[in-house]
Parts: C-alpha cells; sequence; structure tokens
C-alpha cells in the first residue's frame, strides 16, 4: 500500500531535514511499501549488452530524455526482461548526506535480507526483489543531475550484479576500441583512465569510467553501455568488440608494460569490480568469472605518463 | 598463540586458488590479496579441524625449514589473518 501524498509529505519532511542537516537517512523496508507515486505511465526498454531492462513509471519528458541520451540502447526488452524498475519520486531531498568537504569519495549503503537487496546513496534508494527481477527505484528529483545520477548510478549496480549470471562483468576502467579491438584501462580513481581515454579522441571510446565486459564467440568482448562514462558522452554504438588486452595503469615517467598472471592477474582485476565483493557468494562468483575472462586475454601493468606515447606499448603483440 | 588451537576460514572471506596461490577477497569486499604459496596452503588448510601445531607440520612436509621458524612464521601470519577477521 502506498503513502497518502499527506503522509509522504510528513515523511519527506523529517527525512529531508535529516539529510540536510548533514545525517544519512537509511531507508527501511517500510520506506519502499510507501514510497511514492510513479513519475508517469510509459516505460522504456534498454539493452546493456546481453541484459534487458524495461523502465516503468516514467514521466513523458523522462521517457524522450532516455531515448535521446540512451539512443543506440533504448529498444524492446521482450516479454521477459531480466529486471523491471518501477521508479517513483521518493519525495525526499536526499538518502545519504552530500559530503560537505569536496571529497569525491562515492558512497552508497547496502542491505540484504533473504532475496530483497536495498541499495541507497546519495540521491536514490531501491530495492531489488530478485525472485520476481523487480525492482522499486526512488529518486530524489524528477529531472536534472540528481534524477540523471540516481538512475545512472542504480542501473551500474543492477548492471554489475546480474550481468554475473551471464559470466560477464562490469569493470572499473576505460575502453577504447582502436583497430577493430578493444583495449581496457583499469585501476582505481586518479590512475588515468579518463586521461586515456581522452588521448584516444580519434578513436572509439567506448567507456572512459566503467565497461561492460561479455562473453562472446571468440572470447571476451567490451560492450558499449549507457552509462559507462563519467566524463563523455554515451558512446554512440551498442555493439562488443574482442579484447586485446587488460592494461592495469600506474603513473609513470617510463612508458612500459609488464605481463600480470595467474592470481595476480585476477586480484587486479577483481579488485576494479564495484558492487559486487561485498557478498561472499557473490565475490567468488566475481573471482570465478574473471579468472575465465582471463584464460585467453593477457593482463598487463602499463607505466604511462600524460601523453599519447603509451599506444605504440599498448598495441605491441604479446 | 597456542598451537593447539583450532581455527576456522571467515565464511565472509571468498577466495579461489589459481597455480597454487589464493585469491582471497577480506571480509568487507574493499581489497582483493593473493597469498604465496605457502600462504596459501595454510590458509586452506585452516578447515575447523586441524590445530596449528598440525598445519605446521604440513606446511614443513612440503617445504625445507627449521621448525621453529616454520611455526613462528605460521603463527604471525595466522595472526595477521585474525587481524583481518578473516579467521576466527
Amino acid at each position: 500500500m502506498y503513502a497518502t501524498p499527506t503522509d509522504m509529505g510528513r515523511s519527506a519532511g523529517a527525512v529531508g531535514s535529516a539529510a540536510q542537516a548533514g545525517r544519512d537517512f537509511v531507508p527501511d523496508e517500510g520506506f519502499f511499501a510507501r514510497a511514492g507515486r510513479p513519475f508517469g505511465r510509459l516505460s522504456v526498454g534498454l539493452a546493456i549488452g546481453p541484459l534487458r531492462f524495461r523502465l516503468e513509471g516514467l514521466s513523458p519528458r523522462q521517457a524522450e530524455d532516455l531515448e535521446t541520451r540512451f539512443s543506440p540502447f533504448v529498444g524492446e526488452p521482450g516479454a521477459s526482461p531480466d529486471l523491471t524498475i518501477d521508479l517513483r519520486a521518493a519525495e525526499v531531498a536526499a538518502f545519504l548526506a552530500l559530503p560537505t568537504d569536496g571529497s569525491e569519495i562515492y558512497r552508497m549503503g547496502r542491505r540484504r535480507t533473504g532475496a530483497r537487496l536495498s541499495l541507497w546513496s546519495y540521491e536514490f534508494a531501491g530495492l531489488l526483489d530478485l525472485e520476481a527481477s523487480r525492482a522499486v527505484l526512488a529518486l530524489v528529483a524528477p529531472e536534472g543531475a540528481l534524477y540523471e545520477r540516481g538512475l545512472e548510478n542504480f542501473l551500474r549496480a543492477m548492471t554489475a550484479a546480474f550481468i554475473l549470471d551471464r559470466k560477464g562483468f562490469l569493470l572499473h576502467g576505460s575502453c577504447v576500441v582502436r583497430g577493430g579491438r578493444a583495449y581496457v584501462f583499469f585501476g582505481p580513481s586518479g590512475s588515468g583512465k579518463t586521461t586515456v581515454a581522452r588521448l584516444s579522441a580519434k578513436d572509439t571510446v567506448l567507456s572512459d569510467d566503467l565497461t561492460l565486459v561479455v562473453p562472446g564467440e571468440a572470447g571476451h568482448q567490451a560492450a558499449g553501455i549507457p552509462f559507462g562514462m563519467a566524463h563523455h558522452r554515451a558512446p554512440q554504438t551498442n555493439r562488443a568488440f574482442p579484447i586485446a588486452s587488460f592494461n592495469r595503469l600506474a603513473q609513470s615517467r617510463e612508458v612500459r608494460r609488464e605481463r600480470i598472471e595467474g592470481a595476480r592477474a585476477v586480484a587486479e582485476m577483481a579488485g576494479s569490480l564495484p558492487f559486487v565483493m561485498e557478498e561472499p557468494a557473490q565475490a567468488a562468483a566475481a573471482i570465478d568469472t574473471v579468472a575465465a575472462a582471463l584464460e585467453g586475454i593477457p593482463v598487463y601493468r602499463l607505466f604511462l605518463r600524460k601523453d599519447d606515447s603509451f599506444w605504440s606499448v599498448v598495441e605491441e603483440v604479446s | 598463540m597456542d598451537l593447539d588451537v583450532v581455527l576456522t576460514r571467515s565464511t565472509n572471506a571468498a577466495y579461489r586458488v589459481y597455480d597454487g596461490q589464493a585469491t582471497v577477497v577480506l571480509p568487507d569486499g574493499a581489497e582483493v590479496n593473493v597469498l604465496n604459496e605457502a600462504g596459501s596452503l595454510v590458509w586452506e588448510a585452516i578447515d575447523g579441524k586441524r590445530t596449528l601445531r598440525q598445519i605446521v607440520e604440513s606446511v614443513l612436509s612440503v617445504y625445507e625449514g627449521k621448525p621453529e621458524e616454520t611455526e613462528k612464521d605460521v603463527l604471525e601470519f595466522v595472526a595477521e589473518l585474525r587481524q583481518h577477521r578473516m579467521v576466527s
């Protein structure tokens, strides 16, 4: 049962003032049961690699915006989408209090209760029912930056979780396609992922922050996704490209690369998987998936400086 | 630490072994570490049944070394695992 407008108004006031006062608001399952009204009655289907998501409860403006921004990825999800996401107005100002010290550390809370997983961050709170393949997503704004970030971050978390069942993974890394082959560059924030993408303007940049890796007929591939960018626009292709190499970035004056093998390579990659390492069963599945991908793709530690000279090393045949 | 103690791996620490080396995810998921071959041997031997004394003997059956040094190495390693809440 959903709350009456009067009830929601009272809840919004209490929650909004808590978050604005610098304290986190942790939504319990009762919050989702009371979650506000849909933004509208429209739905949009998204194709994320092999995954099919359906977003429901969209306003005409939200639907039109998604069809424009996510253009190559919008399509009919079919009768049985992997996940149906029911968008609702959170009617609160924020869930996690925004950092006041200017830090860019992204925080997300999570709670698992049986087959139900709750996630919340600054601008969204979502409840995923794994058995029903449905989720409720409460967003603090109907449009603008908070709406876009909330929606995209929830889609990122859902993609990271659901792609494991398809033997793929979402990697904190950028991806550039050159000569029909995908080169993936990964590492923590500040390691150079965005720089590499910016220095490859003549190539196809599939992502500058998150790369979707999926199995293909001839080994693992990098697939275009609409929310893999931190500083670029969504790629204009939803195609997948065979991966030539994974490159763990390290800043250096000297441009070179070293092969990383075995357990060390798996660990370096697994350490860059967002959203899925907190739960042991999911973490174990994730490292298995990474290990399977690395059977046919080399991993390197790539030492680079801030110019495009790294390409002469990256394109060397191993 | 008592060599007769029996420890158990945390069910919150996911791990897999590749080429004799264990890739271990710390319980909060924030870090992924690789144990060397000797460390991986100890890690897998912590099964809730064997005592640390038996685990030291297992290590000595595979690697050459003085018993007292191996015992010290194993105890230090296990203390580190406990510090990270990977065993209890």
